[in-house]
């Protein structure tokens, strides 16, 4: 058996577990949906107070909580780590013909999958429903879909790596989703954020992540106009990916409450 | 299949394995046994390639298990200690997974989940999901999952702890067949019964250390003698005169090869300490004889539905 029959194996078996569990769903796609069709108002007018005159204020609420649920997915990667310790499989797997990297692989793409189908149906049936108007090239959007669904994949390995009991990879998870998308402006406008946010902002992945998605959407920025974002986002995910690396051990022990 | 040689493990101070031998042939069960702590748990843990031992050899069909873990874990099969079963996915899926890592696919694999399936009783259960099962459905289960690809080492940790008495049998049952077509079977129990039911060559760990390995009728014959255990309210008083004894706090214990004899000897002649005594026991020649010859002291389990236990 070669790497990818194994690690796809994994995958699949992971898509399953996937497909068993709607609230993934719900997290992922309705909750924003939902949260968006109330802040979307809101952005309107701070939009405006910016010079975008034709705004509705999807402009902002759609790639604010797109990135922000996508924060909180970045400890549900972690999480595919801890539950196999708390169902009592993880020896099991790591005894199986799989390597460590084929484990990784395995677990990861589906994640990455999820990350990046999240983003582009959030962005698209917002643009519907909400009548948001895209106005740079799709190309550009996808290609900062990717590149935020990449640093989230390390972001969440990191985590994986870093903590030692559900309990800790919870606060992470919130704490820094909270913390990492609202520097970005996923709850409101940067510009409105308070001056030492504002300052601070450019060292969270979540800044670069919205301001990638208004280039595109609300300036109509092409893929060279988001080349520095994506350039500072591969850059959080080589420092995740060096922690996650680093740190991550296989042989240890997760307290995980299930 | 299995040779293990001089194998040792600490966890700090801890020896977890004190130089232990062992060989397993293909078709053979071999029964590791010990107390909770003796190291079976380590030493199956070693064998899988998921710690690494401080010195010794482990070969798994001439391959160096802990250098080349990789080569060697497709012809293993694991069942740990502790059910490992994943809840979200059905029966099915689970053992789609299990099958899918080492390989199988399409009609082959799905007519070896029916095969085992079938054996294990799970075939009703197949659709169900793992949060859905019982206890013993589960247990089954994760058997199932350590056996589907037809491992040539199976290495069973404990795997009727807990479990009711219809998923000890299918167990039982299963562990016979497989040795039969050609797999060894390293079967980690402290129920000393069951090692006899399987008729298993038997390794006995007691600290880290295999103090005796052999068939169970030899270990028997050469190790075991009946013996009568009284029990008193307080320190048992000198029962000399019936045979070899041994006193381990309110136990007195009297070798004998009439035990039934010995005991009704002993109770005639106890006079007032009659009164103190609680319970006499009789343990037959078994493996739990053995055990109790080799250390001095009765053996962790459930071996004492073996006994016959006569209220004072």
């Amino acid at each position: 058996m070669s790497l990818p029959d194994r690690a796809g194996a994994i995958a699949r078996h992971e898509f399953r577990m996937m497909r068993h569990n709607p609230g993934l769903f719900l997290q992922l796609i309705l909750m924003p949906l939902v949260m968006m069709a109330f802040l979307k108002g809101a952005f309107r007018e701070a939009l405006q107070g910016e010079g975008y005159a034709g705004a509705n204020g999807a402009e902002q609420a759609v790639p604010g909580l797109t990135v922000m649920f996508a924060f909180f997915f970045s400890g549900d990667v972690a999480f595919a780590f801890f539950r196999e310790h708390g169902w009592r499989t993880w020896d099991r797997l790591r005894a199986s013909p799989a390597s460590s990297v084929e484990i990784m692989v395995g677990k990861c793409a589906p994640s990455f999958s999820m990350l990046a189908v999240q983003q582009t149906l959030l962005l698209l049936m917002n643009a519907a429903i909400f009548g948001m108007h895209i106005r740079g090239p799709l190309p550009a959007l996808f290609a900062m879909g990717i590149a935020i669904a990449t640093c989230l994949l390390a972001m969440g390995m990191a985590m994986a790596a870093i903590a030692k009991n559900t309990q800790q990879l919870n606060l992470m998870g919130s704490l820094g989703a909270i913390a990492l998308s609202g520097l970005g402006g996923a709850f409101t406008p940067l510009s409105a954020l308070p001056q030492w946010a504002r300052a601070v902002a450019p060292a969270s992945p979540g800044y670069w992540a919205v301001r990638g998605y208004r280039t595109v959407i609300l300036d109509g920025g092409g893929l060279t106009a988001i080349a520095p974002m994506v350039l500072m986002l591969g850059l959080f995910t080589l420092g995740f990916a060096a922690v996650a690396a680093f740190r991550f051990r296989f042989d240890e022990a997760k307290m995980a409450l299930m | 299949m299995l040779k293990v040689r001089s194998l040792r493990k600490s966890y700090g101070n801890v020896v977890a394995l004190d130089g232990v031998d062992l060989d397993i042939a293909p078709g053979q069960i071999l029964g590791l046994l010990g107390p909770n702590g003796a190291g079976k748990t380590t030493l199956v843990s070693i064998v899988c390639g998921l710690r690494r031992p401080d010195s010794g050899l482990v070969e798994v069909d001439g391959v160096d298990a802990v250098a080349h873990a990789h080569a060697v874990r497709p012809h293993l099969g694991l069942a740990p200690q502790e059910v490992g079963v994943y809840p979200l996915v059905t029966v099915r899926e689970n053992l789609v997974f299990f099958g899918e890592l080492h390989g199988l696919r399409g009609r082959a694999l799905a007519s070896r989940i029916d095969e085992v399936a079938h054996a294990l009783g799970l075939a009703p259960l197949l659709s169900r999901r793992g949060t859905e099962l019982s206890g013993g459905e589960r247990r089954r289960l994760h058997t199932a999952m350590a056996l589907l690809h037809r491992p040539r080492l199976l290495l069973l940790d404990e795997p009727t702890a807990g479990a009711d008495v219809r998923t000890r049998n299918d167990l039982l049952d299963l562990v016979r067949s497989l040795a039969a077509g050609g797999a060894a079977v390293c079967y980690s129990t402290h129920y000393l019964p069951e090692v006899e039911t399987l008729n298993a060559r038997v390794a006995l760990l007691e600290s880290g250390r295999v103090i005796a390995s052999g068939e169970v009728a030899t270990l028997i014959a050469a190790h075991a003698r009946a013996a009568v255990e009284l029990t008193f309210d307080g320190p048992p008083p000198d029962v000399n005169g019936h045979g070899p004894v041994e006193r381990d706090g309110n136990v007195v214990r009297i070798r004998s090869d009439r035990p039934a004899e010995a005991a009704a000897a002993v109770m005639q002649s106890l006079g007032p300490d009659a009164s103190r005594l609680q319970s006499v026991e009789i343990v037959h020649p078994s493996l739990e004889s053995v055990y109790l010859a080799l250390t001095g002291r009765r053996y962790e389990g459930e071996q004492a539905e073996e006994a016959e236990i006569v209220s004072a």
